[in-house]
């Protein structure tokens, strides 16, 4: 890094306008959808059980006021800081990992340990572990890009990648490991992994997770109820099924906002998991399609800035985020609609649950750093 | 060869990677829009399932009321009683309740309230009682749905006409099931909104009444109903028959104003649960089954040779107790022969071979269009589910032979309801009317409906009809029929004694025995029709077994319509002369020299005779005797 980049960069730094505006607005309005949808989709299951219709929504509004102080933050902090970082990042994740798998210090749901309890917050491990995980390979593949051709110079970060995996599957949480393997490939394929390599790792994953699937009875059960829900309407279909009157009611311009009727306790994680089939039924396939409009243009910005990117580092950061928030989103929508078997994962940004506001928020704001760092002729080139 | 890792591969890479998320996002919107545009409706339809409580508001089914406005099926209040398992808050207090007050025990009804489903039946027609009290209980997740229990009044009266419903108040049968469109109404709904549990959610409620079914009034008058329904139960107590019959019917109209069967069984008790025992009971077997009538279709061959001219008064028939036809010898009742008879006397005395030579002399064209003309071959197209068209040989394959027992009631078979509308045409002036049971249908109290006659046909003149009625007459004054004569009432009508077949053989010692009769005769009102389904014993002719419990119905009648009587002086009485040892023939000689009318069983020496020899017996009864040999 030269003096006159430096420069350049604190100039930029100066003036905040410089950030991606476009990105910027479509995050934020995100943000707010969500807390409109989070009120809609619990306020019922909310009056019901605590006594305040708001309290989802209340609790939506602080994630997305510490989403928006992480975002801030971190698009103050030069990304490349981040760099240094990486190695406390990834081992803090491992840590934070492992802690929820402690019995007494991870709280446990719907049988499966994802919550760490912080006193004010929850915190969820695995979402942060996912945004380290991203910085952490973002640094490792800008430093040793040289020889990401080779199998010596992506194993040791696929390594890294698997200890993670086994560690979220052990909550167990099979939708965010698939998530983390999916972004994984996808950055090792941004970093120059050779087709050939990953053909070579794709097929024992195939095998591998097949595997998964049949040594948990839970796990096989949940897959044919997805072949067939309509066979067990009552236990393993049923989710899926509610997830589709949902859809279905909806049709093409939906019920109308605040009118949906599977809210009233017959869609569970109505306000979670399963808030995009409430979008699909109050606002129809119109506003799925808005919806899924607003994270391809937010992915096509954050391509965008990995392009413009001064270094590989903020290349990756970018990449690997967009990547991120494709897969979750991908998977998720994939999930309510019934096309992979259902598996609790967020929407980002819209979703209720703090832990993956701040850090999708801070994921954000990583790539606004990116952005504000980058090379003037570089942007005005492409 | 090492590859390079340049930037500008990273680019592409980057580039591919969004035309990947790209690609994957228009995917899912594929597939969203199976989901909510494709299948969107059908989805729809089954989530509504679970997003309203649905109450059924089930409309009040209408009454049926006999003519003269007598209850005989309506509804009383009764309620259905259902839990919605997740619903129910306290389990234990609710089982205990429900075990109270439906006499369900404890394990039973928690076990009901722990099924894993949205919706359990606990009751069904519970009286107004036990669902206040389970009401007043308070309980959260139970709930009684008003549901109408059909009740009829008169128990087991008219109960194959009226027939009944299932339990979800759905016509099946008779009145009930051919009406059923009439009677039920339009079931209302009250949909609210409701969560998984279905507690209410405070939207939208809507709610849709109910339209009560209309109330029908049968042409059955309740008053001959009951003197039908006495005369049947005793027929089949006295002569310990299969089943005994009656159908009054309207002449004018065509109208049926009783129809009785016995066994019956009560409509407030029907046996559900034994199908084969209720089919047989509740089965209509005068409209749906045919059966030979024997004699009392001689009525329409004198009418036919009447009506063509082939017959008067100065017209003599000879009976030598057998007629040869296309050389098979046909035999009479009674084998001695009735002799040299004019037409009168041939009907008095029901003389097969007279109406063999009347049927022969019609030729089976005109002899066919006149049975054509009755209905027979036909369905009345009464408004009764099941009806029978009767059975009659194509005309194209009438023998001789046929033409002739067909001229005395044989080679043909007719349903009961055929039999009587028939007569009733030939009676009443001529004119053939469709019979029925719906005399009208109102609603709120307003006649939206009513029906009037609809004639069919006019198979025989007024005069011939006129002429008939004299010589139907003859047969209850001095003939087969006179067991139903009633003191100052002009009665005419006609017997029949038919053997059974079973398996296309004749059934030894099964018979159909019956009386059709007309009253007032000069202007007739009503005829009613008498059957005796395998009477036991030997007394098994119509006039003895059929005649009396027709003449019993037709008294009471005329006491119930205030018919004028005309004073008639006391019949003479005699005492039954001494006949046993006597050879038949001789006994008939001189029972019929004392004014009797004398039905036979047998040949060779009189062995037994009703009434026994000493008993008084007036002139023109008829008595009967039994030979020592079987025919």
């Amino acid at each position: 890094m030269n003096g006159k980049s430096d420069f350049l960069f604190r100039e930029r730094t100066d003036r905040l306008r410089e950030i991606d505006i476009p990105l910027a607005v479509v995050t934020v309005l995100m943000l707010a959808f969500g807390v409109v949808m989070v009120y809609s989709a619990s306020s019922y299951n909310a009056e019901l059980n605590y006594g305040n219709e708001f309290f989802f929504m209340i609790k939506q509004i602080i994630g997305c006021v510490g989403g928006l102080v992480s975002m801030t933050a971190l698009t103050k902090l030069d990304y490349r800081r981040l760099h240094k970082l990486r190695f406390v990042l990834i081992i803090l994740s491992a840590v934070l990992l492992a802690l929820v798998l402690i019995p007494g210090v991870g709280m446990e749901n719907y049988g499966a340990r994802r919550w760490l309890n912080l006193g004010f917050m929850t915190l969820q491990s695995s979402e942060v572990a996912k945004i380290c995980f991203v910085i952490y390979a973002a640094a490792y593949m800008s430093k040793n890009y040289g020889k990401m051709t080779a199998v010596r110079g992506w194993l040791p970060l696929a390594a890294v990648g698997c200890v993670l995996c086994v560690l979220i599957m052990l909550e167990p949480s099979m939708s965010v490991t698939m998530c983390v393997v999916f972004v994984m490939l996808t950055m090792l394929i941004m970093g120059g992994m050779r087709i050939m390599h990953l053909i070579f790792v794709l097929v024992p994953l195939a095998a591998l997770a097949v595997i998964l699937i049949l040594i948990e009875p839970y796990r096989l059960a949940r897959l044919l109820a997805f072949l067939d829900p309509w066979s067990s309407p009552l236990e393993e279909g049923y989710q899926l099924l509610q997830s589709y009157y949902g859809l279905g009611a909806g049709g093409l311009f939906g019920v109308g906002l605040f009118n949906s009727r599977q809210k009233y306790l017959f869609l569970p994680f109505a306000e979670s998991d399963f808030i995009f089939s409430v979008i699909g039924e109050e606002l129809g396939l119109i506003g799925c399609a808005l919806v899924m409009l607003g994270f391809a243009f937010m992915i096509y910005r954050l391509i965008r800035i990995a392009k413009n990117a001064a270094d590989r580092f903020g290349c990756y950061l970018s990449g690997g985020m967009a990547a991120l928030i494709g897969i979750q989103v991908a998977i998720n929508i994939a999930v309510v609609s019934g096309c992979i078997p259902p598996t609790g994962i967020p929407l980002p940004f819209i979703s209720s649950g703090s832990s993956a506001l701040v850090a999708f928020c801070g994921g954000i704001g990583i790539c606004q750093s990116v952005r504000l760092r980058s090379h003037v002729s570089v942007r005005a080139v492409l | 060869m090492r590859q390079t890792n340049s930037l500008t591969k990273t680019l592409k890479r980057l580039f591919a990677i969004f035309i990947a998320i790209t690609f994957l996002f228009c995917a899912l919107f594929v597939r969203l829009f199976v989901l909510q545009i494709l299948t969107g409706g059908e989805l729809t339809r089954k989530a509504a399932d679970q997003w309203y409580r649905d109450l059924p508001l089930v409309a009040e089914r209408g009454n049926i009321y006999a003519g003269g406005g007598e209850l005989l099926a309506g509804s009383e209040k009764a309620y259905d009683i259902y839990a919605r398992p997740n619903a129910v808050t306290e389990k234990s207090r609710a089982a205990a309740v429900l075990s109270d007050t439906l006499g369900i025990s404890i394990t039973a009804a928690e076990e009901k309230l722990s099924e894993k489903r949205s919706e359990v039946t606990l009751a069904r027609k519970a009286s107004a009682e036990t669902a206040a009290d389970i009401d007043e209980a308070g309980l959260s997740g139970i709930y009684c749905v008003a549901s109408p229990k059909r009740t009829y009044p008169y128990g087991s009266m008219l109960s194959k006409v009226i027939g009944f419903t299932n339990i979800d108040g759905k016509g099946q049968n008779g009145i009930e099931g051919y009406y059923d469109k009439y009677l039920s109404g339009t079931d209302g709904y009250l949909y609210a909104d409701a969560d998984i549990a279905g507690r209410e959610t405070g939207g939208s409620i809507s709610y849709v009444p109910a339209v009560a079914g209309c109330d029908l009034t049968l042409t059955v008058d309740a008053d001959i109903q009951s003197f039908a329904e006495s005369a049947v139960m005793a027929a089949h107590a006295e002569w310990q028959a299969k089943s005994c019959s009656a159908i009054v019917m309207d002449v004018n109209t065509g109208g049926i104003a009783a129809l009785a069967s016995y066994p019956s069984y009560d409509l407030n008790d029907i046996p559900r649960n034994d199908i084969e025992l209720l089919n047989l009971l509740s089965k209509n077997m005068l409209i749906t089954d045919v059966y030979e009538p024997g004699s009392t279709f001689k009525i329409f061959t004198t009418a036919a040779a009447l009506e063509c001219g082939v017959a008067n008064d100065s017209s003599r028939y000879y009976c030598g107790g057998s007629m040869t036809v296309d050389g098979q010898r046909i035999r009479c009742w009674r084998s001695a022969g009735h002799g040299s008879q004019d037409l009168a006397d041939g009907v008095k005395n029901s003389c097969n071979c007279v109406f063999m030579s009347l049927a022969l002399s019609l030729g089976t064209e005109r002899f066919y269009d006149a049975i054509e003309k009755f209905g027979f071959g036909s369905k009345t197209n009464i408004d009764f589910f099941g009806e029978s068209a009767g059975i009659v040989m194509k005309e194209e394959n009438v023998k001789t032979v046929d033409l002739a027992r067909i001229g005395f009631g044989q080679a043909i078979a007719v349903t009961p309801l055929q039999l009587i509308t028939a007569v009733s045409a030939a009676v009443n002036g001529g004119t053939l009317y469709e019979p029925y049971f719906l005399s009208k249908v109102s609603s709120d109290g307003n006649v939206i409906y009513e029906h009037t006659p609809k004639v069919v046909g006019n198979p025989i003149t007024p005069e011939t009809s006129s002429r008939l009625r004299e010589l139907l007459v003859g047969v209850v004054e001095s003939g087969g029929g006179s067991k139903a004569q009633v003191s100052g009432i002009k009665i005419g009508g006609k017997t029949g004694t038919a053997q059974k077949y079973e398996n296309g053989a004749i059934a030894a010692g099964k018979y159909v025995s019956s009386f059709v009769g007309f009253a007032p005769a000069d202007d007739p009102e009503y005829a009613v029709l008498f059957i005796v389904d395998e009477p036991s014993g030997y007394t098994y002719y119509g006039s003895l077994t059929a005649a009396p419990y027709a003449g019993r119905i037709f008294s009471r009648i005329a006491d119930a319509e205030g018919w004028q009587r005309d004073s008639v002086e006391e019949a003479e009485m005699i005492q039954m002369p001494d006949t046993i040892g006597m050879d038949v023939s001789d006994a008939v000689k001189l029972l019929e020299s004392r004014g009797l009318v004398v039905e036979t069983e047998g040949s060779g020496d009189v062995k037994s005779s009703v009434p026994i020899a000493g008993d008084l017996v007036a002139v023109g009864d008829v008595v009967f005797v039994r030979g020592k040999e079987d025919p």
